[in-house]
């Protein structure tokens, strides 16, 4: 591996009264990791956050940041960048206004504050604006000035708390090409959201948290892998799609095989490559294939497969 | 009904609001009693009394005193404690009685007795006037009995001769008549603290209400309106009607409070609803002119109440208005309030009906009106802009 | 420290631009403390117009209209000569008169003898008060006549011979009643409206301040700003430092220039300076912990508001902000003493009466601190859970 780790959080538990919210969670990240954390409402996902945030005390398990032991430890907070959800900047102050006192919240001295406020502002093609309300600035600019916001202290490890929730789509671009962007500069990342296609697009690891424990971790390859899951595959065509069924099946691969209205629904070992084949038997058999589609395994899946739900609600 | 959907969802709103709501039942009728208590006008006068003497004599002037009409006596020990309840205005005036009254009445020497009071203070000199007459009266009685005391008999007996000749003797005697006069002010008490103070906070929740107006306006609810097959005219209409709703739910509520826990008569049943109503429609007037003037709703609940408290001022809500000057009062009657208390007055104080208070309301009229021209405008323009 | 300067300093920023802070904190009680004193500019408490009828215009009669027109009684009584009863009458019934005060015809000539004519006072049934405030004055002035008569009286039921009736009448008029009231000022300076306004309505505004700084403060919640606070390396304890930094320092410019405007503008009286700050910075002090333990007690911003309201009401109501608290029933004098704002208000007006320095404001300033102190305990208690996310 080589790179060192900057997080690791080992059997955190919370409890909430007679709620368990974290039964048992522990995961760890390195340097250059972005790490994305998945699970439906009420998994524990955000309670996992807040822990490592220094939000809330665990009740029992270990945090550790860059080496040093988080909990109830004031000045590991430090190294940490939080980029909330809502975003949480004052509408009635300006840009640089709001920048300065995040800063200062992280005890930056007065030379180092100006410096990393401009940095921030240029960062994040806002420096124009600086001195306009946040008011007045789009939603993709507060997002933008939100993230710059969790930079100010040059953060070790940064939590994104679903960054892109009712972002336009290249504003949304533009975020996620940051978050890459960021890893490779060596931060650490831990990412949260409940867009599969960007868990899928940034993070090199994902971690799968249900009823407050970590069910599955590792690459979307390893998760997809892992699950042996198959392809689906829906022809369509009309005639006889029963016989159409009974043909498919008969084609190597083909594990299942069923009619329905106006398509045949398949599941096959590897969709792409058998479906020349697929297509040769349907046509040897009369029938006119109309459409192909062809669902390949995702997290999505791997999700509902371990969850049963969702992770869209 | 379109008007009314709008003024359902805005009265609700209103409703749901527990401050809202405390600001429209629970701080009026806690004014009424905390002003009812203490308006009763002046009826007597305090006075404090210290007795350095502490004798027979001393002691009889004091009670001589404390049965006059007019007069309240409050006894004190020190001098200290008598000279600062008279600067925080516990009392109205002061009265020492000398140490060593009873040994210069015997002796038959003059002696000194301390009258306190400000020269220009006017309740004080007032009441310096009451305990003055009782002082010299006192005095009277004694210089009767000593001059008697040459003839005959002590001191003592002809005091108490002189007593018994006092209501006899031929002198100048001071009738009085009592007539009866129309009133300038409200009645003591609760009929006048609940008249005033539903005036008072039927506009100041008028203008608080405008607030609304500029949330509706925020939240794009007018957008939402306007987009909708609804005219201008209704939507404001809708408006309207919300606060006069409201205004009307408040005065009923304050009017039963009144009556019912203050036993206060609201004079002429007639007059009084019309009143009422008029009333309601100058405050909702307000309230809709003060939704288009204020941009936040921050604005209008700072400013809001500022005008509603200065104007409950001017207009003799908060002190009658025949104690200022006369210019004062002409001030006043710029304001709505003015009219309103004049109104509320004549019914109250000289029992008026529909008829005696004609003048009061065709001006309340006219300020409903005016106000509601200027919201219309203003709201129009905003809407019709399309932009809200 | 410096991250509650820090968000002292944001909180402030905030404050002043928004527009609405200035009207509350400083115009709004200014505006209201000059009404106030225009309103009662040169009118005290008690006065009426008194109609004379005169139907005598002897000497004695001229003396005794003299009588009413003294110095002392310029303020009280506004003399209107009166052609008659009747129009004295009437003009009592249509409220333009307090009372009326008749002499007949030929008064001066019968107060020399056996049988003197009597003085009439009208007064009206909606101002009784100033029936009386007339009589008395006009007792005053035939105080020694009567006094000369009774002792006449009196010396013949002792005994005195009924022939001598002439010379008693001699000696009696020589006779001065023993008892000579002398007025004296007061050992304290007047209160005047204006000085009991000022700080008035000074405090009460201060007290709205709670209402803002706790509605901020759950705006910052729901915004994610604690949060965002919470996740820096920021203590709960700083958080509410700042916060309570910011409305120490709002709290003391709006009292400090609302004096200074009034003092110059009004003529106010606050007082001696120190003291009066000394009462001024305690009684912010106790509304810093009101605001602390208002953000304690409650969840959400329309909690805040609703209980920040009843405190702020509340105490302004006891506490005789609204009203002279002097002409209350002696209940409420008391039942100001258990706010904060009522012991303020009572240290203002013995400073600007009694006058004195820090001596006056001992008792008062006790009061304040107890309050605070019971205040701050309870605020200590409640208010960092407030913090915690």
């Amino acid at each position: 591996m080589g790179a060192s780790l900057v997080l690791e959080c080992e059997h955190l538990a919370k409890r909430f009264g007679e709620r368990v919210a974290v039964e048992d969670v522990g995961f760890s990240i390195a340097e250059g990791e972005i790490y994305g954390l998945l699970g439906p409402n009420g998994a524990g996902k955000t309670t996992t956050m807040k822990m490592v945030c220094g939000l809330l005390t665990p009740d029992a398990g270990s945090i550790s940041i860059a080496g040093r032991q988080a909990i109830g430890n004031l000045d590991v907070k430090a190294l940490v960048g939080y980029v909330p959800q809502d975003v949480a900047l004052y509408p009635d102050l300006t840009a640089k206004e709001n920048l300065e006192f995040v800063g200062r919240l992280y005890k930056l001295d007065r030379r180092t504050l100006a410096e990393r406020v401009n940095e921030a502002l240029e960062l994040t093609d806002l420096a124009d604006r600086r001195d306009d309300r946040l008011d007045s600035y789009s939603g993709g600019m507060k997002r933008r000035l939100n993230i710059a916001a969790g930079l100010l202290n040059h953060p070790r490890l940064l939590i994104l708390d679903e960054p892109t929730v009712g972002v336009d789509p290249q504003s949304r671009h533009a975020i996620l090409e940051r978050v890459q962007a960021f890893g490779r500069e060596g931060l650490a990342v831990v990412y949260t959201t409940h867009y599969m296609e960007e868990a899928e697009r940034v993070c090199d690891r994902v971690g799968i948290i249900d009823h407050g424990r970590l069910i599955a971790e590792g690459t979307r390859r390893e998760l997809v892998a892992g699950l042996g899951q198959q392809d689906s595959i829906e022809l369509g065509a009309s005639g006889d799609l029963e016989r159409l069924a009974q043909i498919c099946l008969a084609v190597p691969g083909v594990v299942k095989a069923a009619a329905a209205d106006h398509s045949v629904r398949l599941v096959a070992n590897d969709g792409r490559s058998i479906l020349p084949a697929l297509i040769e038997a349907a046509d040897a058999g009369g029938f006119a294939v109309t459409s192909v589609d062809v669902a390949e395994p995702n997290l999505e899946a791997v999700f509902l497969h371990l969850t049963g739900t969702a992770l869209r609600e | 009904m379109r008007v009314l959907a709008i003024a359902r969802a805005s009265v609700l709103r209103v409703v749901r609001d527990r401050t809202a709501m405390f600001f429209i039942v629970v701080l009026p009728i806690v004014l009424i009693v905390l002003v009812g208590a203490i308006a009763h006008g002046v009826t007597s006068f305090r006075v404090g009394v210290l007795d350095l003497d502490s004798t027979g004599p001393s002691r009889a002037l004091v009670a001589d005193l404390a049965r006059t009409p007019g007069v309240t006596v409050t006894r004190f020990s020190s001098l200290h404690a008598l000279d600062t309840a008279l600067a925080r205005s516990d009392l109205d005036t002061g009265l020492i009685v000398p140490h060593g009254l009873a040994a210069a009445e015997r002796a038959g020497r003059p002696i000194a007795v301390p009258v306190l009071a400000e020269q220009a203070n006017s309740s004080q000199q007032a009441a310096a006037a009451q305990v003055v007459a009782v002082v010299q009266r006192e005095g009277g009685r004694i210089q009767a009995a000593e001059f008697a005391t040459h003839y005959g008999g002590g001191f003592a007996r002809n005091l108490l001769r002189a007593d018994v000749l006092a209501p006899r003797t031929p002198g100048v005697r001071l009738g009085e008549e009592a007539v009866r006069a129309k009133a300038v002010t409200l009645p003591a008490g609760y009929e006048y603290s609940a008249p005033t103070e539903l005036v008072l906070f039927v506009f100041l929740t008028a203008i608080a209400g405008g607030a609304t107006i500029i949330e509706t306006r925020r939240l794009g609810m007018f957008d939402r309106m306007s987009a909708a097959p609804v005219s201008p005219r209704t939507i404001i209409l809708g408006e309207s009607l919300t606060y006069v709703a409201i205004a009307a739910v408040q005065s009923a509520l304050l009017v039963a409070v009144g009556a019912l826990a203050f036993g206060v008569s609201w004079g002429n049943p007639l007059a009084a609803v019309v009143l009422l109503l008029v009333w309601c429609l100058v405050g909702a007037g307000a309230g809709m002119v003060a939704g288009t003037l204020f941009r936040t709703p921050e604005q209008a609940s700072a400013i809001g109440p500022v005008v509603g408290i200065a104007f409950a001022m001017l207009g003799g809500c908060m002190w009658p208005l025949s104690i200022v000057s006369p210019a004062m009062r002409a001030v006043g009657h710029v304001t709505p309030q003015a009219w309103a208390v004049d109104a509320w007055t004549n019914l109250l104080a000289s029992h008026g009906t529909l008829l005696t208070i004609g003048r009061e309301l065709g001006v309340l009229a006219l300020f409903a009106l005016g106000f509601f021209v200027i919201a219309t405008v203003r709201l129009g323009r905003t809407l019709s802009a399309g932009r809200a | 420290m410096r991250t509650a300067l820090a968000i002292a300093r944001k909180d402030l920023r905030q404050r002043i631009r928004d527009r609405s802070a200035l009207v509350v904190g400083v115009i709004a009680p200014v505006v209201i403390a000059g009404l106030m004193s225009f309103a009662f500019k040169g009118v005290e408490n008690f006065t009426y117009t008194l109609g004379v009828v005169n139907l005598d215009h002897g000497a004695v009669s001229a003396g005794l209209v003299q009588a009413l027109e003294t110095p002392q009684l310029r303020h009280v009584v506004t003399v209107r000569p009166l052609p008659s009863a009747a129009v004295a009458r009437s003009e009592l019934r249509a409220g333009k008169l307090g009372a009326a005060l008749v002499v007949p015809a030929g008064f001066s000539a019968s107060v020399a003898t056996s049988r003197p004519e009597s003085l009439l006072t009208l007064s009206s049934d909606q101002f009784a008060i100033a029936g009386q405030v007339t009589k008395s004055i006009a007792a005053s002035f035939v105080a020694q006549l009567n006094a000369d008569r009774l002792s006449v009286a009196t010396a013949l039921a002792a005994g005195a011979p009924p022939s001598e009736l002439s010379s008693l009448a001699g000696l009696a008029s020589r006779l001065r009643i023993p008892l000579q009231s002398v007025e004296r000022p007061l050992g304290a300076h007047q209160l005047k409206v204006i000085s009991y306004y000022s700080p008035g309505m000074a405090i009460f505004f201060l007290l709205f301040t709670i209402s803002y700084a706790a509605r901020s403060f759950f705006v910052d919640r729901s915004q994610g700003m604690i949060e965002r606070m919470r996740a820096a390396p920021v203590r709960p304890a700083e958080i509410l430092l700042g916060k309570a930094l910011s409305v120490f320092a709002y709290g003391s410019v709006s009292l400090l220039t609302i004096g200074v405007v009034t003092s110059l503008a009004f003529g106010a009286d606050w007082g001696a300076p120190l003291p009066a700050i000394v009462i001024g910075l305690a009684l912010i002090l106790a509304v810093v912990f009101l605001t602390a333990l208002v953000i304690g007690l409650s969840r959400t911003q329309r909690q805040a508001e609703g209980i920040a309201s009843i405190v702020v009401f509340g105490l302004a109501l006891l506490g005789g902000n609204f009203f002279f608290i002097s002409s209350a029933p002696s209940v409420m004098k008391h039942l100001a003493l258990l706010t904060p704002n009522g012991w303020a208000l009572r240290a203002f007006t013995d400073l600007a009466t009694i006058g004195g320095g820090f001596g006056t404001v001992v008792e008062p300033l006790v009061g304040i601190l107890v309050f605070t102190a019971v205040v701050a305990t309870a605020a200590l208690l409640l208010a960092p859970r407030a913090v915690r996310v």
